[in-house]
This record gives C-alpha cells, sequence and structure tokens, in this order.
C-alpha cells in the first residue's frame, strides 16, 4: 500500500514505476540541497512530504511525470509556506518566491532555523522576526547630485586641436612630405 | 554641508611642525628654485663634455640632434638623482616628518564620515574581497569602524564575474556583520571607465560623506593609517587630497619580488626628494588616497578634451589632472611619504608590467593636452609633464642610439677620418675614448646614486636594515636589481617606444588572452611576445659589430637585454625562482621579514581559501548558472536589481539596454532550450539586468522536465544533487 492509500502493484508506488520516483525524488533533493537544508533527517521528510502531494496527484494526471508532479508540488508547497511566514498579500509566484528566498537567507535559515522550515506554525518569535523584518540593502538611501564639468581653457593646445580643420592644411603638409622627401633623396644621392 | 566636529588642540600647542607643509610660497618656491638648478647645473656640466666630444669628432647635424637628445634625457636621470641626494639629505637630517607632526594626533573624528570605495572591473574577486575584508578588520581593531562605510563599484561587463562578487559580497558581509555597513553596487553602463565609476558614486552617495579613500582592487590599508589621514584632514582644513605611498607587497614571482624590492628600498629616498619641492602641492595617483569630498566634487568634475583621441575625448590617466584642478582650486594636495601602512600589489612578470605600461602611457601621453591649461599651478605642469617624459623617454633614447648609429655608419661609409682633435677644455687631457668614457661613468653615476644613497640610509638605520635580512642580504639583492634593470631597460625602451608610437597614430596594441601557466609566463607565450625584442637585437648586434668592433662593446649592455627577453621573461615570472631567491634572503622587504597583522590575515586567508579551491579559475557560465539555479544567488540578484532601479539614472539605461523588452523572454526561452553557448555576452548581461526574467528563469529550470531543458542545464542541476 503507497503513502495515498491505495494499492500498488509490486515495483509501483502511486500506479507509477518506482524509478521515476526516485528520479522525483533526486530533484526535489537536489532543490533542497540547493535551499541548503542539509540536517538529512530533516531533508528526508521534507521530500517525504512533497511526495507524498504529488503521489495523491499522480493517479488524476497519469499524462504527466513523477518528477513535474513532484517539483510542482514543491514549489507550491515552499510558496504557500512564504505567503504564511510572510503574512504576505497575494502577489505573484515569482515575487514571493524571490521575497521568501531572500527572507530565509536573511534569517540564517540553513544555520539557525532549518528544522521550522516548511514546518505548520507558529514558529518561534525570533524566527518570524527575522524571516519579516530583515531586508538587504546593497546601498545606502540614494541622495543625488549632479557634478559638472568646469571648463578648463587649454591654452594654445586648444589651436592644435583645431589645427586640422583649418583649410588646406592637410594638402599642405602632404606638400611639405613630398619636398621634404626630394631633400633626403637629394642628399642621399649627393652624398 | 554637514558641521564640521569640534577641533581639538594638541596638549603640545599648535602645531609648528606642520609648517614645514604649509610654508609661505616665497619659500616653496626658492626650493624648487634650488632643486632644479640643481638637476639643471649637472646637466649643463655633463652636457657640455658631450658637446666637447661631439666637437673633438667634427660637429655635423646628427651631432646636433644628439646632442639635443642627449640634453633632455640626461636632464631627466638628472631630476631622478637630484630626487635621491635631497631625499637623503632630508631622510638623514629633517626630523620633522609628516608622521613626526604631534597636533593631528589627539584629533577627534566622531562627528566625520568616510566612504572607502574600491572601483573594480573584471577583477579577481576572492582577492578584491579579502583585500576588502583585512582592511576592515584592521579598522575595526581601531574602534572607528563605525565612521567608515566601505563600497565595492562594480564595472565589470563579465557575467560570471558580477554574479561572483554579488556572492561573494554578501558571503562577505554576512562573515563580518557588515550589512549596512560595506555595500555593493555594479553600474549598468561604465561610461568614463575608473573615473567615471567614482563619479557615479559621488553623485549618487557624496553628499553622506566628508571625505572618502579611493582602494585599487588589489590595495589593502591599515585601520589606524585611515583614521590617520582622516585626522591629518580634520586638522589641517585646507588639504583636498592626501596621497599614501603604498607598499608593494604578496609577490611570489622573481619578477615581483625584484619590483617590491626596489619599491621598498628606493621609494622612501625618491619620495622624500620629490616631497622636498613638492610641499603641499603634490600629486594624486589614482589610490590609497583620502579625498576632500566637497572640493572634489566642485572642482575635479573632468571635461571632454577637444579633438579625437589619442588627445580628446574622456580624460584617461585622471588622477594627475584632478590633482591638478584641486590646486587649482586653491587645495592643498599632501604626499603621506612616511605614513606606513598602505599597501598594493604589482605585476608578476615583464609582459604584464607591460602591458599596465601601455595603459598609464596613453592616459599620460594625453595629459599634452592639459600641460598648457590656463590657471594651473606651475608645480601641476611639472608633475604632468614627467609624466608625459616618463615614456617619451623611451623613444627618445631609441632615436638617440639610432642617431649614434647613423653617425658611426655614416663615418665609415664616407671614409672620413676619426682623428679627434683636442677638447677646448684644457683641463681635459684625456684622449677620445676616455673621454667618452667619463661622459658615460657620469650617466652612470647619476643613475645609481641614489641606489646608492639608499643603501647608505638603509646602513645607517638599524631596525630597517634588520627588515630588509641584513645589510649584506640587501646590498647583494641591490646589485641583483641592478643587473636584472640592466636587462629590462632595454625592452622597456622598445615597448614605451611602441605604445607612444600606437598611442600617436591610433593604432591599438593588441595582447591576446594572457595564458599563465601554474608557475608563470608559458615558453610559448614569451616568444609569441619577445621574438621581434629578440630579432632586433640580433640585427642591431651584428650590424654594430660589422660597423665597428669597439662601439659594439659599448653596445651590449643594449642589445643583451633584447637577445635574452625570451628566457629572462620566463624565468623571471616563475614564482619558484622568488621562493628560492627569498630562502636565499635576496629582495627582502619588511612586509616579508615580519608581516604586519593586517598583511598577515589576508594571507593566511587567501592560503586557506586556494587550498579549498576557491580561488581556482571557474567554468565559463558559472555565473549563469549560479543565479538562475541557486535559490538564494538569484533573490539576491533580483533584489538588487529592483533596489537599482529606484535610480532614475539606473532605471534609464536599464530601460536603454532593453530591459522589460518581449524580447527579453525569447531570450530567456532560447537560454533554457539552448543553453548559454547560444546567447552572444551582450545578450546575456541582457537577461542578468531584467529583475522580471530571472526569478521566472529560477523556477522554470527548477519546474521543467529535464527533456525540455538543454543538457547543460541538466548537468548543472545535478551539481545540486551532491
Amino acid at each position: 500500500m503507497s503513502v495515498t492509500g491505495r494499492i500498488d502493484a509490486p515495483g509501483e508506488l502511486g500506479g507509477r514505476p518506482l524509478d521515476e520516483w526516485n528520479a522525483a525524488y533526486s530533484k526535489v533533493e537536489s532543490y533542497f540541497h540547493a535551499l541548503r537544508v542539509r540536517n538529512k533527517v530533516l531533508l528526508g521528510q521534507l521530500v517525504a512530504l512533497v511526495l507524498e502531494r504529488a503521489m495523491e496527484r499522480s493517479g488524476h494526471e497519469p499524462q504527466r511525470s513523477a518528477t513535474e508532479l513532484a517539483v510542482e508540488e514543491m514549489d507550491r508547497l515552499v510558496n504557500e509556506w512564504f505567503a504564511e511566514v510572510l503574512q504576505a498579500p497575494p502577489a505573484g509566484a515569482e515575487m514571493l518566491s524571490t521575497r521568501g528566498r531572500l527572507a530565509l537567507l536573511l534569517a540564517d535559515m540553513p544555520g539557525r532555523w532549518q528544522d521550522q522550515f516548511l514546518r505548520p506554525g507558529p514558529w518561534p518569535n525570533d524566527f518570524v522576526v527575522a524571516m519579516r523584518e530583515n531586508y538587504l540593502r546593497a546601498g545606502p538611501d540614494f541622495q543625488l547630485v549632479k557634478m559638472t564639468p568646469r571648463p578648463l581653457d587649454l591654452g594654445p593646445i586648444t589651436t592644435l586641436t583645431h589645427f586640422s580643420h583649418l583649410p588646406f592644411v592637410k594638402m599642405t603638409a602632404t606638400w611639405l612630405l613630398f619636398g621634404l622627401l626630394l631633400v633626403v633623396l637629394f642628399y642621399l644621392t649627393h652624398h | 554641508m554637514r558641521s564640521a566636529p569640534p577641533i581639538v588642540q594638541s596638549a603640545e600647542g599648535p602645531a609648528s611642525a606642520a609648517t614645514m607643509l604649509q610654508m609661505p610660497r616665497i619659500r616653496l618656491g626658492r626650493r624648487i628654485f634650488v632643486f632644479y638648478s640643481c638637476a639643471v647645473l649637472l646637466t649643463g656640466l655633463v652636457s657640455m663634455l658631450f658637446a666637447d666630444l661631439l666637437w673633438r669628432t667634427g660637429w655635423s647635424p646628427s651631432g646636433v640632434v644628439l646632442l639635443c637628445l642627449f640634453i633632455v634625457l640626461f636632464l631627466l636621470i638628472a631630476v631622478g638623482c637630484m630626487n635621491g641626494v635631497f631625499g637623503f639629505i632630508l631622510r638623514r637630517t629633517d626630523v620633522r616628518r609628516l608622521t613626526g607632526l604631534k597636533d593631528y594626533r589627539s584629533q577627534i573624528i566622531e562627528g566625520t564620515s568616510t566612504a572607502l570605495v574600491f572601483p573594480i572591473h573584471n577583477e579577481e574577486v576572492v582577492r578584491v574581497c579579502e583585500g576588502l575584508r583585512a582592511t576592515y578588520e584592521s579598522l575595526r581593531a581601531t574602534g572607528f569602524l563605525d565612521r567608515f562605510d566601505f563600497y565595492i563599484l562594480s564595472d565589470s561587463t563579465d557575467p560570471d564575474k558580477w554574479v561572483e562578487e554579488e556572492r561573494r559580497w554578501f558571503d562577505l558581509i554576512s562573515e563580518l556583520d557588515a550589512l549596512g555597513r560595506i555595500y555593493y553596487r555594479r553600474r549598468v553602463v561604465n561610461e568614463g571607465k575608473k573615473s567615471g565609476n567614482i563619479r557615479d558614486f559621488l553623485s549618487t552617495w557624496g553628499t553622506r560623506y566628508r571625505y572618502f579613500v579611493v582602494l585599487d582592487a588589489d590595495s589593502v590599508m591599515r585601520g589606524q593609517t585611515l583614521v590617520d589621514l582622516v585626522k591629518l584632514m580634520e586638522t589641517h582644513r585646507q588639504i583636498g587630497l592626501i596621497q599614501t605611498v603604498p607598499a608593494l607587497f604578496n609577490a611570489e614571482s622573481l619578477f615581483g619580488r625584484i619590483q617590491q624590492f626596489a619599491n621598498r628600498l628606493y621609494a622612501p629616498i625618491f619620495i622624500t626628494g620629490l616631497n622636498y619641492w613638492a610641499q603641499s602641492f603634490g600629486n594624486y595617483w589614482g589610490h590609497n588616497a583620502i579625498i576632500r569630498l566637497e572640493p572634489f566634487m566642485q572642482h575635479c568634475d573632468l571635461p571632454q578634451l577637444p579633438g579625437r583621441r589619442p588627445f580628446g575625448g574622456s580624460i584617461l590617466s585622471h588622477d594627475f589632472v584632478e590633482a591638478a584642478l584641486l590646486l587649482k582650486g586653491n587645495w592643498q594636495v599632501w604626499m603621506a611619504y612616511d605614513l606606513e601602512g598602505s599597501y598594493e600589489e604589482a605585476p608578476q612578470s615583464m609582459i604584464e608590467n607591460a602591458k599596465r605600461d601601455q595603459r598609464w602611457c596613453q592616459g599620460n601621453m594625453q595629459h599634452g593636452m592639459v600641460v598648457c591649461a590656463r590657471g594651473l599651478r606651475g608645480v601641476s605642469r611639472v608633475h604632468l609633464a614627467s609624466g608625459i617624459f616618463g615614456y617619451l623617454a623611451s623613444p627618445f633614447w631609441l632615436f638617440f642610439l639610432l642617431t649614434f648609429n647613423w653617425m658611426l655608419w655614416y663615418v665609415g661609409h664616407t671614409g672620413l677620418s676619426k682623428i679627434t682633435v683636442r677638447p677646448f677644455t684644457p683641463f681635459l687631457r684625456v684622449n677620445g675614448t676616455q673621454h667618452a668614457l667619463l661622459i658615460f661613468s657620469l650617466c652612470m653615476g647619476a643613475l645609481f646614486l641614489p641606489k646608492v644613497l639608499a643603501l647608505i640610509d638603509l646602513a645607517l638605520d638599524p631596525p630597517r636594515r634588520r627588515a630588509f635580512g641584513g645589510m649584506a642580504h640587501a646590498t647583494l639583492s641591490a646589485v641583483g636589481e641592478t643587473a636584472f634593470s640592466a636587462l629590462h631597460a632595454p625592452l622597456q625602451m622598445l615597448w614605451h617606444s611602441q605604445f607612444v608610437a600606437a598611442a600617436l597614430l591610433l593604432v591599438g596594441v593588441t595582447w591576446g588572452a594572457q595564458k599563465r601557466a601554474a608557475d608563470g609566463i608559458t615558453w610559448s607565450m614569451a616568444v609569441r611576445r619577445h621574438w621581434l625584442h629578440t630579432a632586433i637585437g640580433l640585427i642591431w648586434g651584428w650590424a654594430i659589430w660589422r660597423l665597428d668592433r669597439l662601439t659594439f662593446w659599448w653596445f651590449v649592455p643594449v642589445v643583451l637585454g633584447m637577445v635574452l627577453s625570451i628566457p629572462v621573461s620566463v624565468l623571471t615570472s616563475r614564482s619558484s625562482l622568488g621562493k628560492k631567491a627569498r630562502q636565499l634572503g635576496l629582495f627582502l622587504t619588511p612586509e616579508e621579514t615580519a608581516p604586519p597583522p593586517e598583511l598577515a590575515a589576508l594571507q593566511a586567508r587567501m592560503a586557506k581559501l586556494a587550498a579549498e579551491h576557491q580561488t581556482d579559475p571557474q567554468p565559463s557560465d558559472t555565473g549563469i548558472a549560479t543565479v538562475v539555479l541557486d535559490p538564494y544567488i538569484n533573490a539576491i540578484h533580483v533584489s538588487l536589481l529592483r533596489e537599482k532601479g529606484q535610480h532614475p539614472g539606473y532605471a534609464q539605461a536599464l530601460i536603454d539596454l532593453g530591459v522589460g523588452h518581449p524580447g527579453v523572454r525569447s531570450l530567456c526561452e532560447k537560454l533554457l532550450t539552448d543553453g548559454p553557448d547560444r546567447l552572444g555576452p551582450g545578450e546575456k548581461m541582457l537577461v542578468l539586468s531584467d529583475a522580471d526574467s530571472l526569478p521566472w528563469l529560477h523556477r522554470q529550470a527548477w519546474l521543467r522536465p529535464s527533456d525540455t531543458l538543454a543538457r547543460w542545464w541538466q548537468d548543472q542541476i545535478r551539481e545540486y544533487a551532491r
């Protein structure tokens, strides 16, 4: 008998082969690893909780893989928990997820509160405060001012920068170079 | 502007010693006159001898060119020599040093606020963060940490570096409990490069602070030094900027250790000499300096220069110009020439050193536009001109040698007699060869005298002598350093000439990918970089040998460096040889014999991280994998992007970049289905800049069935299973 209460055929769970659930287990476990849930007992409990929910859906959605169902359930479970802990107003799943993950990090869930993660409330007050009130600031409040370059009179150099724009300068320079070349040739052939 | 905190006078009375740095202008003018007159006098005497030598062999137009070049080049040597001589005399006689000023030590800095800014651009992130950590912890030990904020100001354009910077920054603030003390900001567009980066900081947060300290990516500063700098600024309200003299540290290769040794042994007398004539009209080197924020914002926003590159456009080497503008605005610029506790790292090979020189060369050549600007102080013009001639001297040397070779060829070609006439100076009873040898000896004397004086200065200072490993080791090291410099100088001449020509002709010098072996530059890399130097050395040497056997031996030091460039470049880049030299007690510096706590802590941390492979190069696109898959890094990145969106300038820049455009979602799809290889660098940066797309990518990467993701993503997800 599976966790959903139905009778499974040999080599199956929730009406699916064991290998399929193994793959689902790995994916869910990987995500919790990514969240730095390192305690093996807690990790096992959390993965089992997610898979249990996936197995409940398994019979109704035979066209979808166990992994798909499991990660969806994991996403839903995590977001529901974030909404509850953070008392967050309804927002997009991605917005809530980002806020929740940041809150977990700032509250140091991986270090101090692994046992509270995905656990139903009530939670310790310190944990709730840490989750709700910490926020990440990469910089203090902007105090915008505008720096304006002062004009710098470059003196005689300015004339030089405009030199190439003077009429016939390039042509005259070419002629001068040509003349210089003739002088060099004359010099080399007469010494 | 905040009101200034109360100033407490020292119990020992007003700052009499400070008058050293605030002397009347007429006295300062006298110092400049005396200093440069000595240099001109020496140049005049030696040039006279050189002119006499040319006269003995017969005047020619080439001889006039040679003499003019000699005068310019020897003047530069003479100025360096005088810096050494004056510096030595002052260090032996003048007790009124900056650290001797008693008036600032009791200054209260409770009312001050100082920002320490680390502008970075695709740097080695671990090293940046660990350098910051060392400075932070040293500052915490002083008890004045609450007076300082730290800013990592990123201009990184590499997506992997960007993500790594955010990750390491968060680790740093977590470990140091420094949230709200160490900040991170990455600009959307890196307009104006480093100076633009700092200006962006000033425009965004500048008004919060009275001072800011600019540090390089590899800088470390002792906490007490930072506190002292703030105290000095508080005590002397007319100072706009104090530049410290960073000591080189952490070198491992032989080249790095030689440079480090030279910096630590010679810099004190040179900088003391420089300070003799510059006084409160000092210079700014771009980092390890404290700056009074208000005048800097008022005077130092750099204008765009007219005309086209290399002289027009943005000012590349902003530091010299900023110091000049502060002085123009009647603020003082000091050089804290004897304040210890300021450090930086140096290139570890000749090739890396040349790459850095190329950047500096472009910037310094551009100062030719500014040097004549109206209203600048005369001393600023001297600083700017010195920077220009620091690079222009190389093509001058090359031209000098080629002109000499031309004269030699001309004499041989025309069959003119080499018989010399008597010198016009009746006191010189020497033949032509002896005359040339005398001039050569004077040139070498002017070049090496500061080094000898630095050694004597060391001999007279027992604690410092011990810090260099003892007098015998220091002397042997100085001889080794001089021998290496003789081999390195001809290469510098060729490189700098190439850089100057490239800058003037608007030709880029490409370096390609730097392939460093585990222990320095590879032989193949060295061959690619130095084959031309070797060829020039061989051909030049052969040509002179054919022209005149005697002259050939005079040219051996020049061509030897070129001919041996490949093995010298490879061998000096080796850290194994650097370690060997250290075991032999060669090129030791005070930071090696007795590392100060901040450097010892940094070195220990870097060794630990290296053992954990955290300093190993990461595979390409690691940053994308991390920011998409790691739940926390993704959240941090998105949070920082959203914060950035509140800044009108950044928000507009993000829109201009294409953020929020429907096309970004298509790029995200492509990223998931085809992998990051199919996206260009600009497309990756666009995806990473979109605060809405990244949470979506995170969910999709984890929720989608594996077979709908690119193989690359499947492999990356598998990494998390471990």
